[in-house]
C-alpha cells in the first residue's frame, strides 16, 4: 500500500501508463479507422492511449527524479533512513555515555589522587577505607565493559551493520586486554597469563573492535569466577585462528551449557554466585563472532562439590571459551571497511597476510 | 623531528593535549609518567573562552618547540558542539606534520565509529596511533605508551628489587639502598632472564614459550636443562635478595607451556611495581 505522497504519485503514474497501454492495444480492435486509405490507421482511442501512456510515464519519471534529488540531499530512501537512524542513535549514545561516564571518572580520579597522596605520606589506612578504594578501582573495567556492551548492542540493532575489516594484530589485542586486567587480577590473587602459538603471530584481516570486545567480555567473565588462574591462548591452523580463554573456576554444569549464549541468561541460573550480570556479555560475544563468520564455543567441567574441593588444577574443573574466526583473504581495495595500508604488509589484492 | 624513541624513558617528553589535564584522573596519569622518568608537557591555552581550535594551535606549536617523544591526545574538547571531535582534527594535523610520532588517543571508549574514523584517517599514513579508554589505569596508559614509543630499553627493572642491564650483560639487586651485581647470572642464564624480562616489559602477563627459551639450554633433554637453569636463576636472585623463591614465585611455569616473570609485589605499592625502563 502506498504510504507517502511519493508512493501515491508513483502508483498513479503507473496506473495512468497502464491505462494508456490498454487503450493502445484495444484501439485498433474497437475503434473506427479515421483514414482507411493511408498507412495512418490509428484510431482516436489509440491517440488517447498514447497520450495517456506518455502522461503516466512522465509522472513516474518525474516522481523518480524528485525522489532521487531529495534522497541525495537528505537520505530519504529507506536505506539512508536506516543509516540516519543508526547514526542518530549512536550520537545519542555517545552523548549519554560521555555524561554517564563523567561522574565515574571523577570518583575514580579522586580515589587515585587520594591513594597517591596516602602512599606518599606512608599513612596506614583502615581496612574499610582501603577496601572502598579497591572496590572503586575494581569496578572501573566492569564499567568500561558495560558502556561498551550498550554501544555494541545499539550497533547490532542496525540492520545495515557490518564488520569493519582491517589488518589486525590479534596478539596485540590480547596483550592490551591482559594489560587492562593484569593488575586487578594480581590484587585478587589470580595469575593472568597469555601466549601466542606461534609467538610471532602476525596480522590477520578482521574486525579489530569486535575481537577486542569479544575477548574483553570473556576475560571479564573469567575474572569473576577464576579460582586462581586465567589463561588466554592464541593459536591458528591454515583456515582459522582461535582465542581460548580458560579459567579454573568451579565450572558450569552440562545442563546449563546450552543456555550460556542466550540473551539475558545469567550465571545465577548455572548456580554461580555472581548476581549482577545482565546476561548480555556472552550473547553479544557470540553474535559478534558469528557476524564475522566465526563462532564462540564453551567447554566446561563443573566442580564436583563437597568439602575439600580444590582448585581447577587439582580438581579438574574449569571453563574454557574458544573464539574461532576465519583467516580471511585480503578484501578488494576499498570494497569493505578501511582500505589504507597501515601494516606495510599489503602486497596485492586477494592476498592472505597471515 | 622527535627524540629517540627507544631506550630509556628518562627525560623523554610526552605532549599532553587534553582540556581535562588538571582533573584528578589525568593528574594520576601525569604523576605515573613522571615516576617513570618521562617529562609530561601539558598544552594549556589561556583566555576567557578556550575552545578546541586554541588547543589545536597550541599543540602544533608545542610539537615544534618541545619535540616530544609521543603525544597523549583527547578526542573530545570542552562542551562546545563543534569541538566534539576536535581531537581527530588535531590527530590529522599531527600525522601530517610527523607521521612517525606516536599518538595515544584518550576516548571515553576506545572502540566504536569515532575510533574507526580516526583509524581510517591515520592508517593511510601508517602512523603509530593507539586508543585508550579514559577510565584506564595509569599503569595501562604507561604500558600502551611504552609500546607505542618503542622496544624494551637497555635497563629493565624486574619488580622493585632487580634490574637487568642488557648493555653490560649484568643483573643487579637493589637491597636497602645498595646496588649489588649478581655475578652468578651470566651466559645462558642471563640470556634466559633477558628473554623473560623483555616479554615482561612488553606485557606483564605474557608467557615465553619453552621453545624460545630452550635455545639457551643444552644437552639431550633441553627441557630438563632449562628447568635446571631456571632453578639456578631463582636461587641466585633469591640469595641476592635474602629470600627463597617458591615454585609459584618470581619465575613461574604456566601449565607446561612456558615461563613468565612474576616479581613479588610489595604491599600497598601496586601502582609502581610494574616493569620499568
Amino acid at each position: 500500500m502506498p504510504r507517502t505522497p511519493r508512493d501515491i504519485a508513483l502508483y498513479t503514474g503507473l496506473a495512468i501508463a497502464g491505462i494508456g497501454v490498454l487503450l493502445l492495444v484495444i484501439g485498433p480492435v474497437i475503434g473506427d479507422s479515421l483514414s482507411p486509405d493511408t498507412v495512418l490507421t490509428v484510431e482516436p482511442i489509440s491517440y488517447a492511449g498514447a497520450i495517456t501512456l506518455i502522461v503516466g510515464l512522465a509522472l513516474v519519471a518525474g516522481t523518480y527524479l524528485i525522489a532521487r534529488r531529495a534522497g541525495s540531499n537528505s537520505g530519504s530512501d529507506s536505506d539512508s533512513g536506516v543509516a540516519n537512524w543508526s547514526q542518530v542513535t549512536q550520537d545519542y549514545f555517545d552523548t549519554f555515555s560521555h555524561d554517564m561516564g563523567r561522574p565515574f571518572r571523577r570518583i575514580l580520579g579522586r580515589e587515585r589522587e587520594v591513594r597517591a597522596r596516602i602512599e606518599e605520606s606512608g599513612v596506614e589506612l583502615p581496612e574499610s577505607v582501603r577496601g572502598l578504594m579497591d572496590e572503586i578501582e575494581q569496578q572501573a573495567p566492569s564499567f568500561r565493559l558495560m558502556l561498551e556492551n550498550v554501544r555494541v548492542l545499539v550497533e547490532l540493532e542496525d540492520p545495515n551493520a557490518n564488520s569493519v575489516m582491517e589488518p589486525v594484530d590479534p596478539a596485540g589485542i590480547v596483550r592490551n586486554i591482559a594489560d587492562r586486567y593484569f593488575a586487578l587480577a594480581k590484587e585478587q590473587g589470580i595469575e593472568l597469563s597469555w601466549w601466542a602459538e606461534p609467538q610471532e603471530f602476525g596480522l590477520v584481516y578482521g574486525d579489530a573492535a569486535a575481537i577486542d570486545h569479544v575477548v574483553t567480555n570473556l576475560v571479564d567473565n573469567a575474572m569473576k569466577f577464576a579460582s586462581g588462574n586465567i589463561e588466554v591462548r592464541l593459536t591458528r591452523n591454515p583456515t582459522h585462528y582461535y582465542i581460548r580463554v580458560w579459567d579454573d573456576g568451579k565450572g558450569i554444569p552440562d545442563s546449563h551449557l546450552p543456555h550460556l549464549f542466550d540473551r539475558g541468561w545469567t550465571p545465577a541460573l548455572a548456580g554461580r554466585q555472581e548476581k549482577s550480570s545482565s546476561g548480555l556479555g556472552l550473547y553479544i560475544a557470540r553474535t559478534l563472532c558469528r557476524r564475522s563468520d566465526g563462532d564462540l564455543a564453551a567447554e566446561s567441567v563443573a566442580e564436583r562439590g563437597g568439602v575439600g574441593a580444590g582448585t581447577g588444577e587439582a580438581d579438574g574443573h574449569y571453563t574454557s571459551m574458544t573464539v574461532m574466526l576465519p583467516l580471511r583473504d585480503r578484501p578488494e581495495f576499498g570494497s569493505n571497511g578501511h582500505s589504507g595500508g597501515g601494516d606495510g604488509s599489503q602486497r596485492g589484492n586477494g592476498e592472505r597476510i597471515t | 623531528m622527535t627524540q629517540q624513541r627507544t631506550g630509556s624513558s628518562r627525560g623523554q617528553k610526552i605532549l599532553v593535549v587534553d582540556d581535562e589535564s588538571t582533573s584528578d584522573l589525568m593528574r594520576s596519569v601525569l604523576r605515573r609518567l613522571e615516576t617513570e622518568g618521562f617529562r609530561p608537557v601539558v598544552v594549556q591555552p589561556s583566555g576567557d573562552r578556550v575552545d578546541g581550535r586554541q588547543y589545536e594551535t597550541e599543540a602544533l606549536f608545542a610539537l615544534t618547540e618541545e619535540r616530544p617523544a609521543a603525544v597523549l591526545l583527547d578526542v573530545r574538547f570542552g562542551e562546545y558542539d563543534e569541538d566534539r571531535f576536535m581531537g581527530l582534527n588535531i590527530l590529522k594535523k599531527i600525522v601530517e606534520r610527523d607521521p612517525s610520532l606516536p599518538v595515544l588517543m584518550f576516548t571515553q571508549y576506545a572502540q566504536g565509529p569515532y575510533r574507526d574514523t580516526a583509524v581510517a584517517a591515520s592508517l593511510s599514513v601508517n602512523a603509530p596511533v593507539d586508543f585508550i579508554d579514559k577510565l584506564a589505569s595509569p599503569e595501562e596508559v604507561l604500558l600502551r605508551l611504552r609500546r607505542l614509543i618503542g622496544s624494551a630499553p637497555d635497563n629493565v627493572k624486574i619488580g622493585q628489587q632487580f634490574e637487568l642491564d642488557a648493555t653490560n650483560n649484568a643483573v643487579y639487586c637493589h637491597n636497602e639502598g645498595e646496588k649489588n651485581h649478581i655475578r652468578e647470572i651470566q651466559g645462558m642464564k642471563f640470556e634466559i632472564l633477558k628473554e623473560l624480562a623483555t616479554a615482561y616489559f612488553r606485557s606483564e602477563a605474557e608467557v615465553v614459550p619453552f621453545s624460545r627459551l630452550e635455545r639457551f639450554s643444552e644437552g639431550e633433554d633441553s627441557r630438563a636443562s632449562l628447568r635446571v637453569r631456571i632453578r639456578e636463576i631463582k636461587v641466585a636472585l633469591g640469595k641476592a635478595a635474602n629470600r627463597e623463591f617458591g615454585a609459584d614465585e618470581l619465575i613461574i611455569n604456566i601449565r607446561n607451556r612456558g615461563y613468565r616473570l612474576s616479581p613479588p609485589r610489595i604491599s600497598g605499592t601496586s601502582s609502581t611495581s610494574g616493569p620499568q625502563g
